[in-house]
């Protein structure tokens, strides 16, 4: 029998329960991160009784687990705190070798947890994507950059930021490392992508891109992950990079929603852009 | 102006690809569906009525919280609804036929809003008739997947709008009645935002609800279409409340420059999608 497929509860009493969410509470007032913790703790509260991956999952694990993705999104944003985009692709480069495609998601990461360091990678390429772009903005090097667009740039990779740190709470929480690297596959296209920007439009281009990928890679692992919990977790986070691609597409002066390259609105999301 | 057939032609099978590409995951759902139902013997009559039980309290409870079914004086349709949801057909089958009857309430009330004469007539922001128009087929498209897969299911389609927010809807469109252009749009937009997202919320929790693994992906096609009306219709809520609706416009660059900085935030307001304000899921569930 798969360990993946154990079924596993919360091991503790209402009363550890109701302290652990205080103790939540509290962590989320010192960090200021309401969005990560919320969700985080919704997570969690799903998968009491609920299948889980490997082994019994405690709050506290959890929020161990986020604050430890938290710091692991931060030193990536070191990493990818370049003066100019074309540094950035360099930057990039670094972290491809680091994260071979061949080799990811690392040994050990079956199943759902395979899943989460696919979503993690994605995350973490879009967290770096945005701070580029932000830092080569703030550089000059893509022209005036209307307040609008840099406000959605700020926000969208916040909550990229949170979205990593989530998925890494996961792997964290069942005895994994958290992923720090970019997604082997699509660095490549992205540092491809990034040699190519010098204004705004096609900083939103190349940010239209990384959304689409990553709506589509949790549009399609909704269906397919096991534990109710982890299917909770992805299909709270499609519809807001849906919400990236539909604020994009309005910035960038087109219908404000998902369509096909002539420009046709559609009515049902599609996969094709998975990872 | 002159038009290369060729390259026409080429965008249009390109597009053709891509629409048949995105529905692709519906029709593999449908397909699934019936390869289940044949598969799947009676259904378990015990589950379904625990099913409904479960659902009617998250009903009741939904009562209390909705900021729509609050404004009804709702618990006088609980009775009424708890005779019309259906306990004998299987979970996947309620939970779609709620999706459908909000569809249908969706489009009910985009057909409605279209007549008046800031929304679809000759004076109304024309990124904003779009949206109505474009938003309200793509609510057609959604019921008629929903009603396929309960068909695929045996069980019946959902023709009807959902029973518990129908007063809601009926309300807030009578109390437009008089209004000024600028007060009645709000009022349109902001009725509209409060049902696509209860549309999205609903979606994303029926995903863990459904047994089926295509009608989780079918739910998974459609939650985040719905999520976009709502970035949508918060961005234009948005201007509307600032008093700049000439800045509702797809003209850029121009019009993106002139955009205020919360423009490009408020479409997106949580980083996790919540479901507060999901619908219970035998809500719209037909007897």
């Amino acid at each position: 029998m798969s360990t993946r497929n154990r079924k596993t509860t919360f091991a503790g009493t209402e009363g550890e329960l109701n302290a652990m969410t205080q103790e939540l509470d509290e962590f989320h007032h010192d960090t200021g991160m309401s969005s990560l913790w919320a969700g985080v703790s919704n997570m969690i509260d799903g998968m009491r009784g609920a299948e889980v991956a490997t082994r019994p999952t405690s709050r506290r694990t959890f929020l161990m687990g986020a604050g430890a993705a938290v710091a692991g999104g931060a030193t990536l944003l070191a990493v990818g705190s370049t003066p100019g985009l074309a540094a950035a692709a360099t930057r990039a480069e670094s972290r491809l070798h680091r994260a071979d495609a061949a080799a990811f998601p690392p040994a050990g990461y079956k199943g759902d947890l395979a899943v989460a360091a696919v979503a993690a990678s994605l995350e973490n390429l879009a967290v770096y994507a945005y701070n580029a772009g932000l830092t080569a903005a703030t550089a000059g090097k893509l022209g005036t950059v209307p307040a609008a667009v840099a406000t959605f740039a700020t926000t969208a990779k916040s909550q990229h930021t949170q979205h990593a740190a989530a998925w890494n709470a996961v792997l964290k929480s069942n005895g994994k490392r958290a992923i720090t690297e970019t997604n082997p596959t699509l660095t490549p296209t992205i540092q491809a992508a990034f040699a190519k920007v010098t204004d705004v439009t096609g900083l939103a281009q190349l940010a239209l891109m990384l959304e689409m990928a990553a709506a589509a890679t949790y549009q399609a692992e909704t269906s397919q992950l096991k534990s109710k919990a982890a299917i909770g977790l992805s299909a709270s986070i499609e519809p807001v990079e849906m919400q990236h691609i539909a604020i994009l597409y309005y910035v960038m002066g087109m219908y404000p929603g998902s369509q096909t390259t002539a420009g046709s609105p559609i009515a049902f999301s599609s996969t094709s852009a998975a990872a | 102006m002159t038009v290369d057939p060729r390259a026409l032609a080429e965008l249009l099978e390109e597009s053709q690809d891509l629409q048949a590409d995105a529905v692709r995951p519906t029709h593999a759902a449908l397909d699934e569906l019936v390869e289940l139902r044949h598969s799947s013997g009676a259904d378990d009559v015990a589950a379904n009525h625990a099913f409904h039980e479960e659902h009617q309290r998250g009903l009741r409870a939904s009562f209390t919280g909705a900021t729509l079914l609050g404004a009804a004086g709702g618990m006088a349709l609980v009775g009424v609804l708890a005779s019309a949801a259906g306990a004998s057909s299987s979970k996947d089958i309620q939970v779609l036929q709620t999706a459908a009857s909000i569809e249908n309430l969706a489009v009910a009330t985009y057909k409605t809003a279209l007549t008046l004469p800031y929304i679809g007539g000759a004076t109304a922001n024309g990124v904003v008739t779009k949206f109505a128009t474009v938003t309200m087929g793509q609510h057609v498209q959604h019921a008629d997947a929903f009603n396929s897969a309960i068909t695929s299911l045996g069980g019946k389609t959902q023709a009807k709008p959902d029973p518990a927010f129908v007063p809601v809807v009926n309300k807030a469109v009578n109390g437009l009645a008089g209004v000024t252009a600028a007060a009645g749009a709000l009022g349109v937009v902001g009725l509209a935002l409060e049902l696509e997202n209860i549309a999205a919320e609903t979606y994303v929790k029926d995903t863990t609800l459904v047994s089926s693994t295509s009608n989780k992906a079918l739910f998974a096609s459609i939650m985040g279409i719905e999520a976009q009306h709502v970035a949508v219709l918060l961005a234009v809520q948005a201007l509307l409340k600032a008093g700049a609706p000439q800045l509702i416009s797809l003209t850029e660059p121009a019009t993106v420059e002139a955009l205020p900085t919360v423009a490009g935030s408020v479409g997106f307001p949580n980083a996790f999608y919540q479901t507060s304000s999901a619908a219970p899921a035998n809500q719209g569930a037909v007897k």
